[in-house]
């Protein structure tokens, strides 16, 4: 990605001092460049902010969609090139000066400082915090793969097409698109997760058929906690797991959640428990406003940290309005929605499952399968998911919240 | 009729049908019923820019494109 100046005259060196203390324009400085990051500044500019946008971004690749890499492109024998075109996203129209391959390490919110970690100290009058997060992972063992960027989807594709022995440790979505993808590539797959995979994600009835179709295409799904993962003196990875059971694996993939990356703001008073908070708005505290996996948010539902390409999306555009309008500004208001593609099932659902309750077939026929299901929920909404069923984002929201919608 | 400034161009392979562009700029698309989606403006004015712009970004799977007029 190159450097490219901005709307107003580059300055010759990073870690001058910030723009407002010369009068206009002042700068804002996004930390993250993944869909918030990208996001925030495409809202800050279409909003008439026409300051210096500075955006740092650890990845050196154009802007892809990471909803992709666990995908289509896993199973594309073409997507080992050098810049896969299937993920690729449109270019930021934003004019921002963008700083590659770097990090922020440390935050000084009185001095107004991001501290980068090629030494520069990049000043700000406003700061978007969109850095994202990281895969947990037991062990630094190369046979330990985890995936969340285009890298990683490389290296695994690459793994893949030598068709290794694959154990995929937890069942959410990631998980099982991985192992989807391993089976295709004629891997052999053991998926390890307590309890019915996908369970937590779109309830029980939707989890058990995609966990009976992972079954059916030959993935040995095994209830079972994972304790340790631990480099084997043999070669390989030894898993340890909660009933004593030691199991011996070549490839690990492991697909138990993310973390977010909140180290660079230890010390910046920003922190509570190790969490950065925003309201409803993304707002953290006047003029910083962080926006998707890195934040846990404020909702009537309590806060909330989902790593989901719509929360970045909705979050980043509240948390750009916020930062230029204030409190005047509208909160992120919807229903979760996500996707994923597995063992022949597309599935889309919008909303939160409700705990204990069968869905009703709104449309199709659940032994094609191709359904539109729905279920009734609390005063706030149900949800509604849509198997292998074409149906828009805005009908799949309005049969989620069917009270919503008068007749 | 203002005069355009961008084309918008839609890769039909790649979509998806998520809809999430309509959500978006619903005056300039929409999906039908069989999930498909219908360009409904594709020479944008200038007022229209940023609603086009705001449709291609939130497409995961890169569908749309914006060229110039």
């Amino acid at each position: 990605m190159s450097v490219r100046p901005g709307p107003a005259a580059p300055r010759g060196a990073d870690g001058v001092a910030s723009a407002a203390e010369h009068g206009t324009p002042r700068r804002i400085v996004i930390v993250g460049h993944g869909i918030a990051g990208l996001t925030a500044g495409d809202t800050l500019r279409a909003e008439g902010f026409d300051g210096e946008l500075v955006v740092v971004g650890q990845e050196w690749h154009a802007p892809y969609s990471r909803p992709a890499l666990s995908k289509a492109m896993l199973s594309d024998p073409t997507a080992t090139g050098p810049e896969p075109e299937a993920q690729a996203l449109a270019a930021p129209s934003d004019g921002a000066r963008v700083l590659a391959g770097r990090s922020a390490v440390r935050l000084d919110p009185t001095a107004r400082t991001v501290h980068l970690d090629d030494g520069t100290a990049l000043d700000y009058d406003e700061l978007v915090i969109a850095s994202g997060a990281r895969p947990r992972r037991f062990t630094d063992s190369p046979d330990e793969l985890t995936l969340r960027t285009l890298d990683d989807a490389r290296a695994l594709r690459r793994r893949l097409v030598g068709r290794p022995e694959v154990t995929v440790i937890g069942g959410g979505p990631l998980g099982m698109e991985v192992a989807s993808a391993a089976r295709e590539s004629g891997c052999d797959v053991t998926l390890l997760q307590r309890g019915v995979p996908m369970q937590r994600h779109v309830g029980a009835f939707l989890g058990g058929m995609c966990t009976a179709a992972a079954r059916e295409r030959g993935v040995r799904v095994v209830d079972a906690t994972v304790t340790a993962v631990r480099p084997s003196p043999a070669g390989g990875l030894r898993l340890e797991l909660s009933d004593g059971t030691v199991l011996a694996a070549g490839t690990v993939v492991t697909a138990i959640g993310d973390e977010a990356n909140v180290e660079w703001l230890a010390g910046s008073g920003l922190l509570s428990d190790g969490r950065l908070l925003t309201d409803e708005r993304g707002v953290v505290a006047p003029g910083i406003v962080a926006a998707g996996d890195v934040a846990w948010r404020r909702t009537g539902a309590g806060l909330r940290r989902r790593s989901l390409w719509t929360d970045a999306i909705e979050q980043a555009r509240a948390a750009a309005l916020a930062l230029l309008h204030g409190p005047d500004a509208a909160p992120a208001d919807y229903a979760p929605y996500f996707w994923t593609e597995q063992f022949g099932l597309n599935v889309r659902i919008c909303g939160e499952v409700p705990a204990g309750v069968t869905p009703t077939v709104v449309d199709g026929d659940l032994a094609e399968p191709r359904a539109l299901l729905q279920w009734e929920g609390p005063a706030q909404g149900g949800a509604a998911a849509a198997v292998n069923f074409r149906i828009s984002v805005p009908r799949l929201r309005r049969l989620a919240r069917p009270a919503a919608v008068p007749a | 009729m203002a005069t355009a400034v961008a084309h918008l161009e839609l890769d039909r392979p790649r979509c998806e049908g998520h809809g999430l562009c309509e959500e978006a700029s619903p005056h300039l698309m929409h999906l039908d019923d069989d999930g498909e989606l219908i360009l409904d403006v594709t020479d944008i004015p200038e007022a229209e820019l940023e609603a086009a712009k705001t449709a291609v970004r939130v497409c995961p799977v890169a569908a749309l494109k914006l060229a110039r007029a």
